[in-house]
């Protein structure tokens, strides 16, 4: 007989009509459960046959079903017991969905009774055979959820899974997360060297073929995978923990490859990138600490005593360590000219310099040169120039040089000190200057040295400017 | 004469884009008795000074130029048959495997590593 999903009939045969004592037109647009109602277990299990049929789209067998139904009233009335077996069957509409269930049903209540009979003359009732059927199909039931279960956890489980079977390791089975390492292809039914072409060359066929062969599991960590799902697609590298373990049969034989493992990645990935901030990180301080190494170095060689190498040594630690402070301010991108310059000039003061010009954005490099090279032009002017003396006065201007592809020019010059003298010996602070800004920054320094004061034009090119934005 | 030694007078070429770090390598090459070529702390600089013939007994390379690897210019030296030491915060697991055979000073380096180097890239050119 045929059911639709409210449980009426579609269709029955002749057996069927037998069977339930009823004739076709009796049956034919009525509900199952309305002409047989059954409160109890019998019916309460093959409801929940049909729901699964409905839900699942798969076949479900009840092996055992004891169901009475009523006796028509031409046939002395009242309820008959009897005893099935039923094979539920789905049928599909043109849309695929399940759209009504085939019922091939056996009414088996005479075996039972024969057998119930002949083995146990004693027993009355429910008979220790009918409770060893219906033991059997609960197991029968318990069995194919449990099995269920498990296939849906393995299914759904974070690591990937894979059964091969056979020498040729045939796919059998794939979980989903095996799939999405191999890009969705359809693999089941293929043997792997022509399911995944893309890996030959490394080294996981011949794996497979010696735990096929030997039985001994292998695996490995985090180890490189290159994929390629199309020739026409571009390689894509994945990391892998993976072991592979033989299948063996009831006799011990080798029958297939179990697959399983995680894809590592992301996690590889993360680690690669950390290393590379690591590596970064490192770099930066070893520069950092070559450049106060020389700091040190040459602050000590051109002391005159230790006390004057210490203070300025310091000084100069401090102009570095404030530098860093603004780029750190912009994720070590960028400073202002016209902070550097203010934060030199605190230590000083404020009304002894007149400073200013245009918004100038300077790149990280630059940024540092810039405020070394500040530090020790005001450091000068502090110690022999302009700002030895009472009345002297500093005026620092800058201007971005349209004429010369708009480069930055720096002027600094100092007047009311004493008369400027050319240092005996070139110093730190002049030889940095100009190392700094004709060497690392491939600009132009020049310095004059006269009676009214020291006065010196840096231009700086302009790749040491960062652009503004909505410009160039 | 002590292995610590190297001929006196050698040119040697620096490239170096940090002038702080330029002027203290360059003040220890005097020490050791070195004329500093350069230092050049720019890349086009130093490929124009590379170009234009240099007569350097070797070169001291910082392994990154304003943010650019030193290795194209390192060929071109090699090339020219130039004793060649790299100079490099990152170390030595920081350097391609084409030129782990020459010496690398990791910074901050001092005077005596300096000279030990010097003296290694050009004991392997006369071997």
């Amino acid at each position: 007989m045929v059911l639709d999903r409210d449980f009426n009939y579609v269709a029955v045969n002749a057996a069927y009509e037998a069977a339930t004592l009823r004739p076709r037109a009796e049956l034919i647009g009525r509900n199952l459960f309305d002409l047989f109602p059954n409160p109890g277990e019998g019916g309460r299990q093959l409801r929940q046959s049909f729901d699964r049929v409905f839900a699942t789209g798969k076949a479900d067998t009840l092996a055992y079903i004891p169901y009475d139904i009523p006796r028509p009233a031409e046939l002395g009335g009242g309820m008959e017991q009897r005893f099935w077996t039923a094979v539920h069957t789905p049928l599909r509409d043109e849309a695929g969905a399940v759209a009504w269930v085939v019922q091939n049903t056996v009414d088996v209540t005479d075996m039972v009774r024969l057998r119930e009979a002949a083995s146990l003359p004693f027993r009355a009732g429910a008979t220790q055979l009918l409770e060893r059927a219906r033991e059997a199909e609960h197991q029968h039931r318990a069995l194919i959820e449990e099995s269920a279960d498990f296939r849906r956890l393995f299914q759904q489980a974070p690591g990937f899974f894979a059964v091969l079977s056979g020498p040729e390791h045939v796919f059998t089975f794939t979980n989903d997360a095996y799939l999405r390492l191999i890009g969705g292809r359809s693999v089941i039914g293929m043997p792997i060297r022509t399911a995944l072409p893309d890996i030959a060359g490394q080294g996981f066929y011949e794996m497979l073929d010696g735990v096929y062969q030997t039985g001994t599991p292998t695996g490995g960590e985090a180890m490189r995978v290159v994929l390629q799902r199309h020739p026409d697609e571009a390689p894509r590298e994945v990391f892998l923990d993976f072991s592979y373990d033989a299948i063996r049969d009831g006799e011990g034989k080798i029958t297939g490859v179990f697959v399983q493992g995680m894809d590592r990645t992301e996690a590889v990935r993360t680690q690669q990138r950390q290393r590379l901030l690591l590596d970064e990180l490192n770099h930066r301080v070893k520069n950092t600490l070559a450049t106060v190494q020389s700091i040190a170095s040459q602050t000590l060689r051109a002391a005159t005593d230790l006390a004057s190498g210490r203070a300025d040594f310091e000084a100069r630690i401090i102009a570095l360590s404030k530098a860093h402070n603004l780029l750190s301010a912009r994720e070590w991108t960028s400073a202002q000219l016209a902070e550097i310059v203010e934060q030199e000039l605190a230590a000083y003061d404020r009304g002894r310099f007149s400073a200013g010009g245009p918004d100038v954005t300077l790149s990280s490099k630059a940024s540092i040169a810039l405020a070394l090279v500040i530090h020790e032009l005001s450091t000068n002017a502090a110690k022999y120039g302009a700002l030895s003396t009472p009345q002297g006065f500093v005026t620092l201007a800058w201007h971005l040089d349209e004429a010369e592809d708009g480069r930055l020019v720096i002027e600094w010059s100092e007047r009311g000190g004493p008369p400027a003298q050319p240092p005996g010996k070139r110093g730190f602070g002049s030889r940095m200057i100009n190392s700094v800004v004709l060497g690392e920054l491939g600009g132009e320094f020049d310095s004059a040295y006269e009676a009214a004061g020291f006065s010196c034009r840096i231009a700086v090119p302009r790749d040491s400017i960062v652009p503004k934005h909505g410009h160039e | 004469m002590s292995d610590e030694t190297l001929p006196a007078g050698l040119a040697i070429f620096v490239v170096e884009d940090e002038a702080l770090v330029a002027l203290n390598l360059e003040a220890m090459l005097e020490d050791i008795g070195c004329r500093v070529i350069g230092p050049a702390m720019r890349f086009e600089r130093a490929e124009q000074m590379m170009h234009e013939g240099l007569a350097a007994d070797a070169a001291i390379l910082d392994v990154n130029i304003g943010g650019r690897q030193v290795f194209d210019l390192a060929r071109g030296l090699a090339r020219r048959g130039i004793p060649i030491v790299f100079a490099t915060g990152y170390g030595r697991d920081g350097m391609p495997g084409e030129w782990l055979d020459r010496p690398i000073l990791q910074k901050p380096y001092v005077e005596r590593e300096v000279r030990k180097a010097l003296r290694e890239a050009m004991a392997a050119r006369q071997g």
